[in-house]
Formats: structure tokens, C-alpha cells, sequence
């Protein structure tokens, strides 16, 4: 076969689209509506089409020197909108970093010490293994933890980092295993054994810290007997859904929101009382846009008697992110260094404007960014931010006792 | 039976250039070939079908006596004719030859040379002891009949329809809404030299209407095709306009007297811009100048009641019926151009442009309809709360070029949108700004049209629109939008002042920008009818993997189809403008009248005929013949298929239980002869 003559860009575009599921960015028309579609966009030295110009004519350097290749929070507005198919979020983005990371680039210093966390320690929070049980104390039901026997189950809970260390999220993560009990699944836990998915580091360009992290969970769940896995982190569900099987690894995996959506009937007979509000949801980037999900969370939420669901101006494929994907949960300095907004702000903003008194998320990150955008709002005691699982728990009476 | 004794069989194996000769060994072949049973000589040649092959054969069957010829060679598609053509010449019966196609079943897909050798030799055998048992049959013809079908009365089927008819030759033309005309009946004025399209277009539509050689059939559609090539048997359903066509002077009086004093009811022709009565005539010039009553609304028709002063305004005309029927017609034709044209894109499925939701954005049909001085507006550009815009934005590329909607492009826009920034402009004055990705203007005066357009002071954003938000203000529009729409760049919702933010990437300038505007058009897509399935399976012809219909070669026989009666013309076979329309619904009355003027056609030979010594009358093959070719004939009591209609599909023949039903080159005795002749040698 002939040997083709590209030019330097064309074969680095060519190399870069290779890992995705879409096409090479090679088919780029420079129309600039991922630029213009981006939250982020205007902020941008380079946002995704002057990004892919600039690597086509062979001045990557350039494009992995600039500040703006560490502010896509991948919202994948930019890939769900291509008029060409190119899979700008998942793809381009990482694919840029991890070659500016290995000539040497530092990305931003908060995250440098997240991806650090979850060398050592299997977790970004950078705590330790030993207290990943944390969340279960005090907790009135029984949870089997696997590391210390293996037992079939229905249903392996990835718990999650924020879930499992972070006092906010670890409500939901108690909320839920009370919810599981309810609805008479057998399931269990990794106990202290848990680690990190490791969405943040792909997503990051960190496609050596994810290898090692899709082989140590490889490991560990190939020990177990289990059904399904459900997760409480979309970001989660997308890597194990999508990028552990370009390894060879695959599990039946579901988001907690599908997996509920798909049990209204059981859950119905749960409902003790009706909870009295205005609730608007938010859609995830990676559930909603990314994978489509639109539906199930506000299933979960029309189920709840007495709420009232009201949409924001954007939602759905349209939703603003809240600026927490791709690694965005330790950026925001950056980006607002950068001249960028912080995107939670605007959604608390959006979000207030429905008159809604509740702000329903189903993606971890989203309490603490949001509940941090409200109080920067001065919006507190008007707009609350609850999981999903809160809400459920709230109107099943599964809640914390002292809450 | 076959008489083994006279068989002088002639085998030709044919290299092909090297596309046979290269995949396997040629003279091996021959010299098998020699060795077959009946064979009185076997050669090979570089080119069978060149003329000395041709001479070849035809200088054997008289020298050397042949009675029968097998052709080892290409598909029967393309040489069976020309060397049935050959042996009839040297006075052999043209069926006496049988293609052997080594060369697509063999050469083609096998690649070990050994392999390829056994394949043709077994391919050769079965061809050799099949045409043993061929019989000489006579070439069948039928009259076409001297009669076109049109469907579609866009400037497609108008010109396709006036060209055949000025020739001289009948035309039935069928169009689905009450008026012909279709989507250039809605412009005020057409790129790229702003003639006024109703202008050129009216002399045409009152031509069809008053040519002696056209029957128009309008609110009808073509409910079924049965027949073939040359010989087409069409249902057309007729319904009902509630007025009698014939009776109808088209005074409008009845309009006028219409219980219903203003005009309450959404037009669709005016894009729903405009309204309209019960009864009603879509736009002025509709032609025929019939109006049409609207069966859901009229009170008569949908409540039985109502004082029907429409009808005492006809007065002794007496041209209501209000319990007209939807009805059948039947017509024969020989030839059918289908000319059904295209749909506009609905954009309300982007959500993030906003169609659909804010008041101020339009497509660009609708527009359209507001700048034509027939229409809803009498010609004036105004928004919805009766303002003048001052500032307008056209989209580019919507539901075109993109992945997401349609990949292709779809050819017109880029010019119609530089036609509506002028006239905007025009009209107006507003400041126009053109968003595009790239501007394609290739076509007989069209740069040069754009180059005047940016002449006259057009703005020019080079990038795809991402967001349409609307525009911070204060007052409340009159047409605030109950919900607003998505948007992923823009804060700051309700109230609106009605103006708009298109959110771009300048990719020239380099900078996202936010141009405010009181009105967006949206440049939408041509796409395929939303029927385009129903009708291909109708007339027998396929899609293309974009939903319009598939021409028979893209280069070479661009308005022919897979089906030889059938043409097609128009922006049905793809996103067109109106001089590359009318330039191909002339070529398909062309194609129509090749077929028409030839006067007869040959039938396929292979048809299926009944032994009446054998036939018991059972009809089990009536019922089961897709082709409605199978008659009883009581008095007899046997079948009669008739030879124009069957197309040899041979179901008759596997089904009937006496074995009465036969087939002409596809006996037992030819198939199993080949059957066995290829087994032999796997
Ligand atoms: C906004 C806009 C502006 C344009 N401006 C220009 C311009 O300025 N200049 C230019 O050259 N081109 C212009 N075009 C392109 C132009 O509209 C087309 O080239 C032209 O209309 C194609 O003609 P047609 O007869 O093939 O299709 P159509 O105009 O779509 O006509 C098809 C006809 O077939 C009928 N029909 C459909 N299905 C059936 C059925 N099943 N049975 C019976 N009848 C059926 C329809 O009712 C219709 O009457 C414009 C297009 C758009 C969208």
C-alpha cells in the first residue's frame, strides 16, 4: 500500500482521534459552533475550533502551553452539537492533555494534588482506605461489606469518593443504603477495598493513572458475585459503561436514577408523606446530555406526592453545567483566573429564576458546588440543594433521624 | 426431451481483458469445455463481446453448423442481449443461448486461481446441459400505451407535463393540494435575477389547466400502480373539494358569502401565517381557480348545520356538493415522471435556535410568505405585534451540513438566504447579518449575485450559529413566550423585549460574539417528504440513503430509475433550484417520450404459460399471481395467464398441483439439467 504524506497536524489529529468512538477531528469544518455553544467559550484562548486549527497547522505547542487547555469541565456541548460527529469532551480534550502532560506541563495545582490523592490513596479527597466505612456509622442498617465476605448480590454499590468521605454527600450515601434495604435487595459494599473509577483522571488526560485504576478495579470485582453495579456518580457510570471495556472490561452497570426509575412500582408503596415544594432539576452533563437519561431522574422526582416540578430556561440537552466534569471540580481558581465564570453560579441563578425552593441534583458533586454557589447568591433558607435519594428519603421517612 | 444426437453445441469462454483471464486459466477452461457433452467446439477470446468476437460466433454457427451457444463470460445483464442479437444475425433462434457468468461469481470473489478453475468449470457444465434443453421461442411485444403520468404539480411536474403535452403526447398530471404550483407558488421573487415568481410561474399553471392534451387532477394522489413498463393500470383517489370542478367559474363568490365573516382558520400555504375561511382558495393565482371547503370546519359538512348562504351565493351555478365522495379514477399510461418535490426542514427539533418558542424567529418558507404581496401580510415584512424589524439575522446551514440532522448540503439556501437578505433590506432597511459557514454561490450569475448583495451593505459572520436567546429588556412583549426555550449560553431569562441574541463564533474575526436582532430566519433544510417511503414503494423505485429518490446512475442516467417506466424530476430526487429542476423535468419528458415514441416493448421471454391437456382448473395459481396475469376461463376450466402481464416470477409454476403451469426457460428439464451439471463438479 502507498504511503499517504500528511502533514504534521492532519497525522497528530488522526493519532488523537483513535481511542474515541467518533470520528477523527480531521473532518473539522471550523464553523465554531463548539466555540460558541461552550459555557466556557469566551474565556478560551484557544476554545475547541481555534483548538483544532491550531493543532491541524502543526502549533501545538502553543495549544498545550496556553491556560485555556485546563478549562473544559466536560459539559460536551461542544460533541453533542458537531455538525461533524467529532467527539471533542471525550477525545480531543484528553488526548491534548495527556500530550502536554507528557512533555512535562503542569496542569493546574489543586488538581495536581487530586490526581496525587488517588495515586495514594485510591481516592481524591485523600483520605485514608481505612475510613471508607465512615459513612455507615451510626447507620440503623446492616451493610455487607465484601471485602470481608464474598456473598452473591443482587445489587454491588460503588459508593464513590464524595459519597463515602465528604459529610454532605455521605447523607445521600445513607439515604440510599436505608432506600436498597427497603426495597428487600441484597447488596454490598467494597468496604475498604474500594478505589476511585477514575472518570476525573481520564477525562484529564491522566490515561496512565486511569489504566492502573481499570486493572486494580478489574481485580477486585472480578473477585465478587454480583448482579449489577449501580453507582451513585454518573461520571462513574459513563467510565464504566464506555471506556472500561476499550480494556476488556465490562460489568453491567447502572446510574442509581435509571436503576430506580425502573422500580416506581416498588418504590410507591414507600411513600409515607408528601413533600410540599417547588423542585427544579438539574441535569448532569454526563447522564443528561452525554448519555441521554432525561427522563428517569424526574420519573423518580413526579413520583414524590406533593412536588411540583418546574424547569429551568436551559435543561435537558440545553442544561449549563455546573462546571464540576472533567476534572472542573478543581479548577474553578483556575478558571476564574482565566477570566472564566463560575458556571454554578449561573445555574444557581437559573435555578432561582423558576421560583423553585428546591434544587434536585443526582451527581455528588453537585451539593457542595451548589449549595456553595447559594450561599455566594445570598439565596440561602429560598433554594435548598437535595439529591435526588434525599428527596425520596425525605417523603419514605428514611432520612437522618437528627436532620 | 432432448435429442442428444444433433446437439452441436458452441462454448465461448471470454478473458475479459485479464479480469478473467487473470483469476483463472482460460485455456484450461476451453479445453474442458471440449470434453462436455453435446460440445462441437469450444474457444476462448480476449473481448466475446467485441465485434470479431462477435463475428467469431457468428461465423461459427454457419460454418460449423452450431445449434446452441453458451457464452462463459460477464452477467446476463449486461451481454445476454448482444449475443442473443449475434445468433440471430447467423439464423439461430435467439434463445438457443445461455450466458454462463464466470466473471462476477467466479473471477471476482475467488482469489486462489485453482479454486477460481473448478467454480467456472462446474458454472459451465450446468450452462452446457441446460441449453441442451432450450427450445426456439418467439420475441413477444406489447403496444405502450401512448398515454404519460405526472405526479407532482410543483414547476417540476408543470414543465415535465407541458413539454410532453406540447409534443403532442397525453398527459394525466396528479397533485395532492388543491392548487398546482407547489413550493414556487409561495416565493415573491426567485434567485438570482428576482424575477417575480408568480410572473412565470402563473402562465405555466393557466397552460396546464388549458392544454387540451392534460387531464389535472388536483387534490388527488396515486392510490396504486399494477402493470409494468409501457403498460401501467393507476388508481387515482380523488377528494372530495365539496365544489363540482366543472360547475365552478371560480367567481368566489361563495368566499365572500361564506357564514363565516372574517377569515378565522390557519392556511397552510401561508405557512399558518395567514388565515383563511372554510371555504377557501389557498393563494390567488391557484389554479385550477376552484375554491376548496374544509370538511372539519365548514359547519354544513361537520355539524349539519348552517344557514348556507355560500350556497345562495353560487346561486344558479349550483356548484356546492356537499355530499361529495372521495372517489376512484382509473387511467393506463405507458410512462410515469414522479415529480413530488421536497419539505422544508423543521427546526423546532434544534432546540437551542428557539423555533417554535420565541415568537421572533421564523423559517425561511414563512418569511417567504410574508414578503410575496399575495400573501398574509400583502408583501409587508412585519413581526407578529404588527412592528417593522430594524435589525434581522439569518441562519445558514439549518438541519443542512450537520450529522446531527443532514449531512448533506442542501444546494439552495446560501442563495436563497443572500434573495431574502436583499429583499429584507429592500423592504425594510433593517441592518441584515448572514451567519454562514461557508457561502456557496456556484451557479450561472449566482457569485455575482452575492457580490451585489454585499454591495448593498449585508452584514457577513463567518461561523454557525450556536445559541438564539432572548435579549434582556424590559416592558413586557406583547408575545412573551409562556416557556423559554434552551439555552446554554445566556442568563437572564423573562421579561424579554422581544429582540434576540444570536450567540456566534466569528471565526474570521476570532471572537465569540452576540449580535442582537428583532427577527431571526432560520435557512432550513430541503429534505425528503415525509411519504418519500410510501411513495417509492408505489412506483417501484428506491431511496437514496438521504431519503430522496435514487436515480438509476448518478452521471449517466440521472432522471431514469430502477424501474424502466419510471422517471423522476425535481427536488424529490434531490435539494434543487428551479432552473436545475425544470432542466431535469425536461430530460425526464424526454426519457418519457423515448419510451412512448418507441411505440411497442419486448417482453421478457421467460414468461409462464399452461399445458390445458394438464390443467385442471383448480385456480390455486389464480389467487397466489402477484401480477393479476392469471384469468379462469370458466367454460374450459383451465387458467390463462396472460403474457404482457406476467413476469415470470414462476410462484404459479412451483404452486400448481398438477404441474400444469410452466415456464418458458425454466422448464424442469433446464433446471434440473443445470442443477446437475454443476453438481457434478463440487
Ligand atoms: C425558502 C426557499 C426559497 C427558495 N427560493 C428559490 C429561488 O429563489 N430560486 C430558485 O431557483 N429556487 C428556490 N428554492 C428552491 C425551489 O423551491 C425548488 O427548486 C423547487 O420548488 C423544486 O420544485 P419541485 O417541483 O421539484 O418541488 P415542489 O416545489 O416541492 O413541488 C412538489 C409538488 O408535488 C406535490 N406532491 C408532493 N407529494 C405528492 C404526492 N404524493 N402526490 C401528488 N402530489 C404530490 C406537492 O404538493 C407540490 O405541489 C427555494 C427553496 C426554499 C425552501
Amino acid at each position: 500500500m502507498a504511503t499517504v504524506q500528511t502533514s504534521k497536524g492532519a497525522d497528530l489529529l488522526e493519532r488523537l482521534g483513535k481511542n474515541g468512538d467518533g470520528k477523527p477531528p480531521l473532518g473539522c469544518m471550523q464553523c465554531g459552533l463548539c466555540a460558541a455553544s461552550c459555557p466556557l467559550g469566551q474565556a478560551m484562548e484557544f476554545p475547541p475550533r481555534k483548538l483544532i486549527l491550531q493543532a491541524e497547522s502543526g502549533n501545538l505547542e502553543k495549544v498545550l502551553a496556553s491556560p485555556s487547555l485546563w478549562m473544559c469541565v466536560a459539559c460536551y456541548a461542544c460533541s453533542k452539537r458537531c455538525p461533524r460527529g467529532i467527539e471533542l469532551a471525550d477525545v480531543l480534550w484528553p488526548a491534548l492533555r495527556d500530550a502536554a502532560m507528557q512533555q512535562g506541563i503542569q496542569p493546574p495545582a489543586e488538581l495536581q494534588e487530586t490526581f496525587q490523592n488517588i495515586f495514594k490513596y485510591g481516592n481524591t479527597l485523600g483520605r485514608s482506605p481505612r475510613q471508607r466505612m465512615d459513612w455507615t456509622k451510626d447507620l440503623d442498617v446492616r451493610v455487607l461489606d465484601l471485602s470481608k465476605e464474598t456473598r452473591p448480590v443482587e445489587v454491588l454499590l460503588l459508593v464513590g469518593c464524595y459519597p463515602s468521605y465528604y459529610p454532605r454527600n455521605q447523607v445521600v450515601a445513607r439515604a440510599f443504603a436505608r432506600l436498597l434495604t427497603q426495597l428487600g435487595i441484597t447488596w454490598g459494599v467494597l468496604g475498604a477495598q474500594e478505589k476511585a473509577i477514575g472518570e476525573c483522571d481520564r477525562m484529564f488526560g491522566e490515561e496512565g493513572l486511569f489504566e492502573t485504576l481499570v486493572e486494580a478495579n478489574r481485580k477486585l470485582l472480578d473477585k465478587q458475585d454480583f448482579r449489577k453495579l449501580v453507582v451513585l456518580d454518573p461520571h462513574a457510570f459513563r467510565a464504566l459503561q464506555k471506556y472500561y471495556p476499550r480494556f476488556g472490561v465490562w460489568y453491567p452497570v447502572q446510574h442509581y436514577t435509571t436503576f430506580l426509575a425502573e422500580r416506581l412500582e416498588q418504590l410507591k408503596p414507600l411513600i409515607a408523606k408528601p413533600v410540599e415544594a417547588a423542585v427544579t432539576y438539574h441535569d448532569n452533563c454526563c447522564a443528561g446530555r452525554r448519555c441521554g437519561y432525561f427522563d428517569p431522574p424526574r420519573n423518580l422526582l413526579q413520583l414524590v406526592p406533593g412536588v411540583k416540578l418546574v424547569e429551568m430556561a436551559c435543561n435537558r440537552d440545553n442544561a449549563l453545567c455546573c462546571g464540576g466534569g472533567g476534572g472542573g471540580m478543581w479548577l474553578d481558581a483556575h478558571i476564574v483566573a482565566q477570566g472564566g465564570q463560575r458556571l454554578s453560579d449561573q445555574r444557581v441563578a437559573q435555578a432561582a429564576e423558576t421560583g423553585a425552593e428546591i434544587l434536585a441534583v443526582s451527581c455528588p458533586y453537585e451539593l457542595a458546588r451548589f449549595e456553595d454557589a447559594v450561599k455566594v447568591a445570598g439565596l440561602e433558607g429560598r433554594l435548598k440543594v437535595r439529591d435526588i435519594i434525599e428527596v425520596l428519603a425525605e417523603c419514605m421517612d428514611l432520612g437522618e433521624r437528627n436532620a | 426431451m432432448i435429442d442428444h444426437e444433433s446437439l452441436r453445441i458452441g462454448v465461448y469462454v471470454c478473458h475479459c481483458g485479464s479480469n478473467i483471464a487473470g483469476a483463472l486459466d482460460v485455456e484450461e477452461l476451453t479445453r474442458f469445455a471440449e470434453g462436455l457433452p453435446g460440445v462441437a467446439l469450444s474457444r476462448h477470446y480476449k473481448y466475446m463481446c467485441s465485434d470479431p468476437g462477435q463475428e467469431l460466433v457468428k461465423r461459427d454457427i454457419v460454418e460449423h453448423r452450431l445449434n446452441r451457444i453458451v457464452v462463459a463470460a460477464c452477467s446476463p445483464n449486461l451481454h445476454e442481449p448482444t449475443f442473443r442479437r449475434a445468433a440471430e444475425d447467423a439464423g439461430l433462434n435467439r434463445f438457443l443461448v445461455q450466458m454462463c457468468n464466470i466473471r462476477e461469481q467466479v473471477a471476482w470473489v475467488t482469489e486462489d486461481k485453482a479454486d477460481a478453475l473448478t467454480k467456472a468449470e462446474a458454472h459451465l457444465a450446468g450452462a452446457v446441459r441446460r441449453v441442451a434443453g432450450h427450445e426456439p421461442l418467439q420475441r413477444q411485444f406489447v403496444r405502450i400505451v401512448p398515454r404519460a403520468l405526472v405526479v407532482g404539480g410543483g414547476i417540476a411536474g408543470i414543465q415535465a407535463a407541458l413539454t410532453l403535452a406540447d409534443a403532442g403526447h397525453k398527459v394525466v398530471l396528479v397533485e395532492r393540494e388543491p392548487s398546482i404550483g407547489g413550493h414556487m407558488a409561495m416565493f415573491d421573487k426567485t434567485f438570482p435575477t428576482l424575477d417575480c415568481a408568480a410572473c412565470i410561474l402563473t402562465p405555466k399553471m393557466t397552460s396546464v389547466k388549458l392544454h387540451p392534451n392534460i387531464k389535472l387532477l388536483t387534490y388527488s394522489t396515486v392510490e396504486s400502480v399494477e402493470g409494468s413498463v409501457g403498460n401501467y393500470r393507476v388508481k387515482i383517489r380523488r377528494k372530495p373539494r365539496y365544489i363540482d370542478e366543472d360547475l365552478c367559474v371560480g367567481c368566489m363568490q361563495c368566499i365572500d358569502g361564506c357564514v363565516f365573516t372574517q377569515a378565522k382558520f390557519s392556511n397552510a400555504f401561508d405557512q399558518g401565517l395567514g388565515l383563511r375561511k372554510p371555504v377557501y382558495l389557498p393563494f390567488p393565482q391557484a389554479v385550477p381557480p376552484v375554491p376548496v371547503v374544509d370538511p372539519e370546519v365548514c359547519l354544513q359538512i361537520a355539524r349539519g348545520k348552517c344557514k348556507q348562504s355560500c350556497v345562495e351565493a353560487c346561486g344558479e351555478r349550483n356548484a356546492f356538493k356537499f355530499d361529495q365522495q372521495e372517489e376512484i379514477e382509473e387511467y393506463n399510461v405507458g410512462a410515469i415522471i414522479v415529480a413530488t418535490g421536497f419539505k422544508a426542514f423543521d427546526p423546532s427539533v434544534i432546540e437551542y435556535y428557539g423555533y417554535g418558542k420565541y415568537p421572533n424567529v421564523y423559517t425561511s418558507l414563512e418569511v417567504e410568505r410574508l414578503l410575496n404581496a399575495g400573501g398574509p401580510t400583502g408583501g409587508k415584512l412585519v413581526l407578529r405585534d404588527g412592528s417593522t424589524p430594524k435589525r434581522v439575522g439569518i441562519v445558514h446551514c439549518v438541519g443542512s451540513r450537520d450529522a446531527n440532522y443532514h449531512p448533506y448540503c442542501s444546494r439552495v439556501c446560501c442563495m436563497y438566504a443572500l434573495k431574502l437578505a436583499h429583499l429584507v433590506r429592500e423592504k425594510t432597511g433593517a441592518e441584515v447579518t448572514n451567519c454562514y459557514i461557508d457561502i456557496r454561490t456556484p451557479g450561472k450569475g449566482f457569485e455575482e449575485f452575492y457580490n451585489r448583495v454585499q454591495n448593498e451593505g449585508v452584514q457577513f459572520i463567518r461561523g454557525k450559529v450556536a445559541d438564539i436567546t432572548p435579549a434582556a429588556g424590559n416592558g413586557d412583549s406583547p408575545h412573551l413566550p409562556e416557556r423559554p426555550s434552551g439555552c446554554l449560553a445566556q442568563m437572564g431569562t423573562v421579561p424579554f423585549s422581544g429582540g434576540l441574541v444570536m450567540q456566534v463564533d466569528d471565526t474570521l474575526l476570532g471572537s465569540i460574539r452576540k449580535v442582537e436582532v428583532d427577527m431571526v430566519i432560520l435557512a432550513v433544510a430541503l429534505e425528503a417528504q415525509a411519504d418519500a417511503g410510501d411513495v417509492r414503494r408505489t412506483f417501484g423505485i428506491s431511496c437514496s440513503t438521504e431519503g430522496f429518490f435514487l436515480e438509476k446512475h448518478p452521471k449517466l442516467a440521472p432522471v431514469n430509475t430502477a424501474n424502466d417506466g419510471v422517471m423522476v424530476a425535481g427536488a424529490c430526487q434531490g435539494a434543487k433550484d428551479i432552473p436545475d429542476t425544470v432542466a431535469q423535468a425536461d430530460a425526464a419528458a424526454a426519457k418519457a417520450m423515448v419510451l412512448i415514441d418507441s411505440g411497442q416493448i419486448e417482453l421478457e421471454p421467460n414468461t409462464a404459460w399452461v399445458d390445458e391437456e394438464m390443467c385442471s382448473g383448480c385456480k390455486t395459481c389464480i389467487s397466489l399471481c402477484p401480477y393479476q396475469a392469471i384469468t379462469p376461463d370458466e367454460e374450459r376450466k383451465i387458467a390463462v395467464i396472460d403474457q404482457a402481464l406476467c413476469k415470470g416470477c414462476g410462484t404459479c409454476v412451483a404452486a400448481c398441483p398438477s404441474g400444469a403451469a410452466k415456464q418458458h426457460l425454466f422448464g424442469d428439464e433446464q433446471v434440473n439439467e443445470e442443477l446437475e451439471g454443476l453438481m457434478n463438479y463440487v
